[in-house]
C-alpha cells in the first residue's frame, strides 16, 4: 500500500505472518535453563472444610523440589485485592491457596514444583487432604435464602453487595416514580436467565517466574492483559518493591477479559521461584482453564416495564441477581453493576430503578468477560422491548422507533448515571431492517408457517459504553486504578518511528492499529513504524488495559504524542529552512513553507538527523525527537448499533438454523475496516456460543460437569452464520479522531436477537425464550409446555 | 493433564499381544487412541501396561469375500470411509463413519477400538448391531466369535471382552435391502444426543425384514418392538410412525447435560422416521 492516509485503510494485520506460520512465541514456548514445573492440587469438592493436608509423601518423591501448602506460604504474602470496591461491598480477595476450606471445585489447595510436569502431577496424587464436606449452594437465589450455607463466614451471609440504582442520572436528577408502575395503562413483566459461561482463549493461562537472587529481581513472563497493574499488584502481594518486578508479555492467544484478572498461580510460581532460585513454570491445561479461570455472565433478572397503550415507555425497574461464585475476584461485582447501568439501553427511560444483588455460590468466581456486564443488560432491555411489543400488539421495530433517543438529544444522561456522547440509533435500526429486508420477511412469515417452516426475526439494538474511562470517574466509582493510556513515540535519526504502548495485544490487532494511527499522523509508511509492547521495563504504565475497547484511548495518546513531535519538527525545520516557524506546516512526512510557490521543505528524516546531531537546536529544545503523552479521556465513548437475526426453529427437535445475520455497527470513524469486521465476527460468534451452546453446568454439590470441550460446547465455524456488516459513523465529539471502542460490541446484542427471533418464530405457541443458552433440549421442553 | 506412569509394549504379532495381555495385570490395548489417550491424560484411566497394536501390520486390512466385509483391528475409520468394499457391501457403515467425530479423529481412530471402548453415544455399536456384525476376540487361550450385540449390550464404557482378550477383526455381513441413518448432534462432529440406524428389506407385499438400532442412552439398543411393528406392513407412513413411536418408548433413554430423557425419546421418534424413510426408499430401489 502506498498511502499516508492510513486511517480507514484495510491494512493487513502485521501480527499475522508470524502467528499464522507458527512463529509466535507464547508463555508455553518460554523455556529458561533449569526451569521447574508446577502442578496444582485443586479441590474436588464444591464446599468442604480442610481438616489437614499431609504432603510428606509428595515431598519425599524423586524429582520433587517443593510442595506448597498453606503453611508454606511466607507470612508477608498477601491475597490479590479486589480493585473495584463499591461502597457496601463485602471484603475478599484472591488467596494463593484455599485457607481452611474450599469453596469451589478447582480451587487451589496445594502446589507441587518438580523437574517435570509429569512428576509434579504424580506428586499431586501423593498429597493426602482430609476434607469434611459442607452443604453446598449452587443456585444464586437459593444462596440468598435464610439458612443457606454461608460460603464466606466473615461476610455473615452470601450477599456480596446489594447495590441500588435509584434512578439518578449524571446530573444528579432522579426521576424514579414507583406510582407510575401502579397506574400505567400497560405493565409488562419478565424473568430472564443467562447461563454461566466465559471467554475461552485458545491459549490457556500460564506463567513463568524467574527470580534473580543476585540482583533481587523477579522477571515474570505472563499472559496478563494488564501488565502494569499486574506488576503493581504482584509486587505488593509478594512484599517486593515494584522496581524489583519486571513483567514480560509474549504473544497472547486470546484474553477475552479473564486474563485481566489476577490468579492464585501468579503468586504460587513467584513464591516457588523466589524460594528455589530457579525459573518455575505453570501452564494451565484445558480442564484447569474451564474450572479455575473466572467465569462470567450468570444472572437472573426480573423486570417490569410501564408503558402507555401507544407504546411509549414510562419506566423500567428490576432486579439483577448475579451468580458471583465463591468469592469476589479482581473486579468485584463490576460486571453486574454495568448490567444495571446499561439496561436503559437506547431508550428514553428516565424513570428507572434497579436492585443489583451479587450472591456467593459454590462455583468458580465470576468476573471479567468481554462485554463486562453490558451484554447482560442489553439482553434484559431487548427482551423486555419485545415482550412489551407483543403485549401491545405492536411491531418490535415500531416500539423501538417510538422510544429511541434521537440524534439531537446527545449528550444523553441515562437514568443509571452513564453519559452517552453521541450516536444515531434510529439510523442504525432502519439500516439493519432495510438490509435484512424486514418488511418482506414479515410478509413471508405467515405463509412459511403454513408450510410448517417456523421462521423468526429478532432485533436487538445496543449501546456499548466504551473507552473506559476518565480516571476521576473511576475514582468516583471506587475503581482503584486510572483510566488513561500513555504512549511514547520516538522518531529515530533515520526518520522511522517506534511507538511504545502499555496496551497488551491479545489478538485483536493492537499493533496494526497503533502503527496505522502513527503512520497516518506522521505521514510516513506503516512499515516505518514499529510498535513495542509487552515489557514493563520499556513501556508506559497503563492502569486499565482492557484493550478490546481501548484502542480509541491509546490511539489518542499516540496522536497527541505525535502532535508534540510535529511541533518540535517545525521548530527544528524553521532553522533548517531559515523560515519563521509560524510560516511552516507539517504534512506528508515533511516540514514545508505554507503556500510557497516553490516547494521548500525538509523531510522528517532530515529533521530527525538534526535533532540527534543537535548542532543547531532551537533554544530550549533538547536533543532527540520523541514525546510521551498520557491521555485521560474526558468521557466514555458510546458505540451503538443494531443486529437483526433471521432463523428457523424445528419444533420437533428444537434445532435452530440461521437464515441471515445483519449487523449495523457505529464505532465512529473506522481505523481499519478489516480489523473491525474481524472483531465483530469474533464477538458475535462468542455471544452466539453463550446464546445457544456454552454453559458451565454444576450439580447440587457443586461438582462441575463441563470440564472438557466434549461437554462445554464452543461454536465452531459450522455453528456461526455468515454475517452482513454495515456501518453508521457518528464520531465521538470528545476524542481526537472521533474513535469509539469496538472490540467488545459484537458480544452485546446476539443473545437478545436470537432469543427474540426464537420467540418470534414460535409466537403462535406462546413460547418465550427467556433463558440462555437456548439448547435444543431446553427449547423442545418449552415447546412441549406450550403445546401441552 | 499428564498420564500416570505406565509400562509400554509394542508387539509385532497378535500372539505376542495377547501374551502380554495375559501376563500383565491391568493391561490395555492401544489402537487409534482417540478415547484411551484423553482418558489417560485426565487420569480417568490408569492402565499399568499399554499394549500398542499399531505395529502389528497384518491387522490393517479391509476386505470383502463370501458376502462378508472383514475389517482388521488397526484399519482406520478414514479407510472405511474411503473403501470401495465398504461402500459396496456395507453402505450403512460407510455413511455412519462420516458422522464419527472429525476427519482428524477418523484418521487415527479404528472401528475395533471404538467397539472395545463402547461409548453409548458413539455410532458404531448401534450401526453394527443393525448390520448383524460380529467380532473375533483372541486371547492366549484361543479365539471366539461373538456378535456385536452380545459384545456391547448392557455394558457402559466396557464390553463382554475378558481382560486378556483383544478384538482382531470385525465381520460385517454384506448388507441387503436399503439402509437409513440419522443422528442429532449439538454440533457437527460431536457425539450425538441420539441416533438411529436401520436396514430394511422389502418384498412384493411390503416390509420383509427390518433391523433397527439406536444409540445415545446408557447403552446402544436393538429396537425389536419397532422392527416387529414394521415387518409385514406396507412400509407406508402410518407403519413408519408406529415403528418410530415404539422405538421411542423402547429406547433406554437417560438424562444428561445435553438432553433430558424425554427429549431423547422425542428425538428417537423423529430420527427413526427419518432413518426408516431413507431405508424403505432404498429398499424399494433394490
Amino acid at each position: 500500500m502506498t498511502t499516508t492516509e492510513w486511517i480507514g485503510a484495510r491494512a493487513p494485520r502485521r501480527e499475522d505472518p508470524a502467528l499464522i506460520r507458527g512463529r509466535g512465541r507464547y508463555v508455553a514456548d518460554i523455556n529458561l535453563p533449569g526451569t521447574l514445573h508446577m502442578a496444582i492440587l485443586r479441590s474436588p469438592m464444591g464446599h468442604a472444610s480442610i481438616n489437614s493436608i499431609d504432603a510428606s509423601e509428595a515431598r519425599a518423591m524423586d524429582g520433587v523440589h517443593m510442595v506448597i501448602t498453606p503453611d508454606d506460604i511466607p507470612d508477608h504474602v498477601t491475597q490479590f485485592p479486589v480493585i473495584w470496591r463499591l461502597p457496601g461491598q463485602k471484603d475478599s480477595g484472591t488467596p494463593a491457596l484455599a485457607e481452611g476450606k474450599v469453596r469451589y471445585v478447582g480451587e487451589p489447595v496445594a502446589a507441587v514444583v518438580a523437574e517435570s510436569r509429569y512428576v509434579a502431577e504424580d506428586a499431586l496424587d501423593a498429597i493426602d487432604v482430609d476434607y469434611e464436606p459442607l452443604d453446598a449452594v449452587t443456585d444464586a437465589e437459593a444462596a440468598l435464602e435464610e439458612g443457606a450455607p454461608v460460603i464466606n463466614e466473615d461476610w455473615g451471609d452470601n450477599v456480596a453487595i446489594h447495590h441500588v440504582f435509584a434512578g439518578y442520572n449524571a446530573l444528579g436528577e432522579c426521576h424514579y416514580d414507583a406510582e407510575t408502575f401502579d397506574n400505567a395503562e400497560v405493565t409488562v413483566r419478565g424473568r430472564l436467565k443467562i447461563g454461566r459461561h466465559s471467554g475461552i482463549p485458545l491459549e490457556t493461562r500460564g506463567i513463568v517466574a524467574d527470580w534473580d537472587e543476585v540482583h533481587g529481581r523477579l522477571t515474570v513472563h505472563s499472559e496478563s492483559q494488564v501488565a502494569s497493574l499486574f506488576r503493581t499488584e504482584l509486587a505488593a502481594s509478594l512484599g517486593l518493591p515494584e522496581t524489583a518486578v519486571r513483567v514480560l508479555t509474549p504473544n497472547m492467544g486470546g484474553g477475552f477479559g479473564n486474563k485481566w484478572d489476577r490468579y492464585p498461580e501468579d503468586l504460587l510460581v513467584s513464591i516457588a521461584s523466589m524460594e528455589l532460585g530457579k525459573p518455575v513454570k505453570w501452564i494451565g491445561d484445558r480442564r484447569e482453564g474451564l474450572m479455575a479461570t473466572v467465569h462470567g455472565r450468570a444472572q437472573v433478572q426480573e423486570w417490569e416495564m410501564a408503558l402507555q397503550s401507544d407504546g411509549t415507555i414510562l419506566g423500567l425497574r428490576g432486579k439483577v441477581i448475579n451468580d458471583l461464585g465463591a468469592h469476589l475476584h479482581s473486579v468485584g461485582i463490576g460486571p453486574a453493576w454495568v448490567t444495571g447501568a446499561a439496561a436503559p439501553n437506547q431508550y428514553k427511560i428516565a424513570n428507572y430503578y434497579c436492585d443489583v444483588i451479587a450472591a456467593a455460590t459454590n462455583k468458580a468466581p465470576s468476573s471479567t468477560f468481554r462485554g463486562f456486564g453490558g451484554p447482560e443488560g442489553i439482553f434484559g432491555a431487548e427482551r423486555m422491548m419485545d415482550k412489551a411489543a407483543k403485549q401491545l400488539g405492536m411491531d418490535p421495530a415500531e416500539i423501538r422507533r417510538k422510544n429511541m433517543i434521537q440524534p439531537d438529544q446527545f449528550p444523553w444522561f441515562n437514568a443509571a448515571g452513564a453519559v452517552y456522547d453521541s450516536g444515531n440509533f434510529p439510523e442504525c435500526l432502519e439500516k439493519a431492517l432495510e438490509a435484512a429486508d424486514y418488511d418482506r420477511l414479515r410478509a413471508e412469515q405467515a405463509e412459511l408457517r403454513e408450510q410448517g417452516i417456523f421462521r423468526g426475526i429478532g432485533i436487538s439494538s445496543y449501546i456499548h459504553v466504551s473507552g473506559f474511562g476518565p480516571s476521576p470517574i473511576l475514582g468516583y466509582l471506587s475503581y482503584y486504578t486510572g483510566g488513561y493510556e500513555g504512549s511514547t513515540v520516538k522518531v529515530d535519526p533515520n526518520g522511522k518511528a517506534t511507538v511504545y504502548t502499555g496496551m497488551i495485544p491479545m489478538g485483536q490487532g493492537t499493533e496494526t492499529t497503533l502503527a496505522q494511527v502513527a503512520a497516518h499522523h506522521l505521514g510516513i509508511d506503516m512499515d516505518d513504524v514499529r510498535v513495542v509492547w509487552g515489557d514493563t521495563d520499556q513501556t508506559p504504565y497503563t492502569g486499565f488495559g482492557s484493550a478490546g475497547s481501548r484502542s480509541n484511548v491509546a490511539a489518542v495518546a499516540v496522536i497527541r504524542a505525535i502532535e508534540e513531535i510535529k511541533a518540535k519538527a517545525i521548530r527544528i525545520g524553521a532553522g533548517m529552512l531559515e523560515a519563521d516557524a509560524d510560516d511552516l506546516e507539517y504534512a506528508e512526512g515533511a516540514v514545508s513553507v505554507k503556500g510557497a510557490e516553490e516547494m521548500r521543505s525538509v523531510t522528517l528524516a532530515q529533521v530527525a538527523q538534526q535533532a540527534y546531531w543537535a548542532h543547531a537546536l532551537p533554544e530550549g529544545d533538547q536533543p532527540f525527537l520523541e514525546a510521551t503523552y498520557v491521555y485521560d479521556p474526558p468521557n466514555f465513548t458510546t458505540a451503538s448499533g443494531c443486529h437483526v437475526v433471521v432463523l428457523d426453529v424445528d419444533t420437533k427437535t428444537g434445532k435452530i438454523t440461521f437464515q441471515n445475520y445483519v449487523i449495523v455497527d457505529d464505532c465512529g470513524p473506522v481505523i481499519n475496516p478489516l480489523l473491525v469486521e474481524g472483531q465483530i465476527h469474533g464477538g458475535v460468534a462468542q455471544a452466539l456460543g453463550g446464546a445457544l451452546l456454552e454453559e458451565f453446568v454444576y450439580d447440587e454439590e457443586g461438582q462441575l460437569l463441563t470440564t472438557s470441550f466434549m461437554d462445554y460446547l464452543l461454536p465452531s465455524f459450522t455453528d456461526v452464520p455468515d454475517m452482513e456488516i454495515h456501518h453508521v459513523v457518528t464520531p465521538s465529539p470528545h476524542t481526537d479522531g472521533g474513535f469509539k471502542g469496538m472490540g467488545e460490541a459484537g458480544t452485546f446484542p446476539p443473545g437478545a436477537a436470537v432469543a427474540n427471533a426464537v420467540t418470534d418464530a414460535l409466537s403462535h405457541l406462546g413460547v418465550e425464550a427467556d433463558e440462555l443458552p437456548i439448547t435444543p433440549s431446553r427449547l423442545w421442553g418449552l415447546i412441549q409446555e406450550a403445546t401441552g | 493433564m499428564k498420564p500416570a506412569a505406565f509400562e509400554y509394549h509394542a508387539p509385532e504379532s497378535v500372539d505376542d499381544a495377547v501374551g502380554l495381555l495375559s501376563s500383565h495385570e491391568d493391561a490395555k490395548v492401544l489402537a487409534g487412541g482417540q478415547s484411551l489417550v484423553p482418558m489417560m491424560s485426565f487420569r480417568l484411566a490408569r492402565p499399568a501396561t499399554i499394549v500398542d497394536i499399531n505395529g502389528i501390520s497384518d491387522l490393517d486390512y479391509i476386505q470383502c469375500s463370501d458376502g462378508v466385509v472383514q475389517i482388521g483391528a488397526t484399519a482406520r475409520q478414514s479407510a472405511l470411509e474411503e473403501s470401495c468394499e465398504v461402500a459396496a457391501c456395507a453402505p450403512l457403515l460407510a455413511e455412519a463413519t462420516g458422522h464419527v467425530g472429525h476427519r482428524a479423529i477418523r484418521n487415527r481412530g479404528t472401528l475395533a477400538g471404538s467397539l472395545a471402548h463402547n461409548d453409548p453415544a458413539s455410532e458404531y455399536p448401534a450401526v453394527l448391531m443393525a448390520l448383524g456384525a460380529s467380532v473375533t476376540a483372541v486371547s492366549s487361550g484361543g479365539s471366539r466369535v461373538l456378535s456385536v450385540e452380545d459384545l456391547v449390550s448392557g455394558h457402559f464404557l466396557s464390553t463382554a471382552l475378558g481382560p486378556d482378550e483383544m478384538i482382531t477383526e470385525v465381520s460385517v455381513p454384506a448388507q441387503s435391502g436399503g439402509h437409513g441413518f440419522a443422528e442429532f448432534a449439538r454440533r457437527h462432529g460431536d457425539f450425538a444426543v441420539a441416533g438411529v440406524a436401520a436396514v430394511v428389506n422389502m418384498n412384493g407385499s411390503g416390509v420383509a425384514s427390518a433391523s433397527i438400532a439406536a444409540f445415545g442412552g446408557t447403552s446402544p439398543a436393538r429396537l425389536d418392538e419397532a422392527e416387529s411393528a414394521l415387518v409385514g406392513s406396507d412400509g407406508g407412513s402410518d407403519a413408519v410412525a408406529e415403528a418410530a413411536a415404539r422405538a421411542a418408548s423402547q429406547f433406554p433413554a437417560t438424562d444428561d447435560i445435553h438432553g433430558s430423557a424425554d427429549y431423547r425419546r422425542a428425538l428417537i421418534d423423529v430420527l427413526t422416521r427419518q432413518a426408516l424413510q431413507q431405508a424403505i426408499a432404498g429398499a424399494q430401489e433394490v
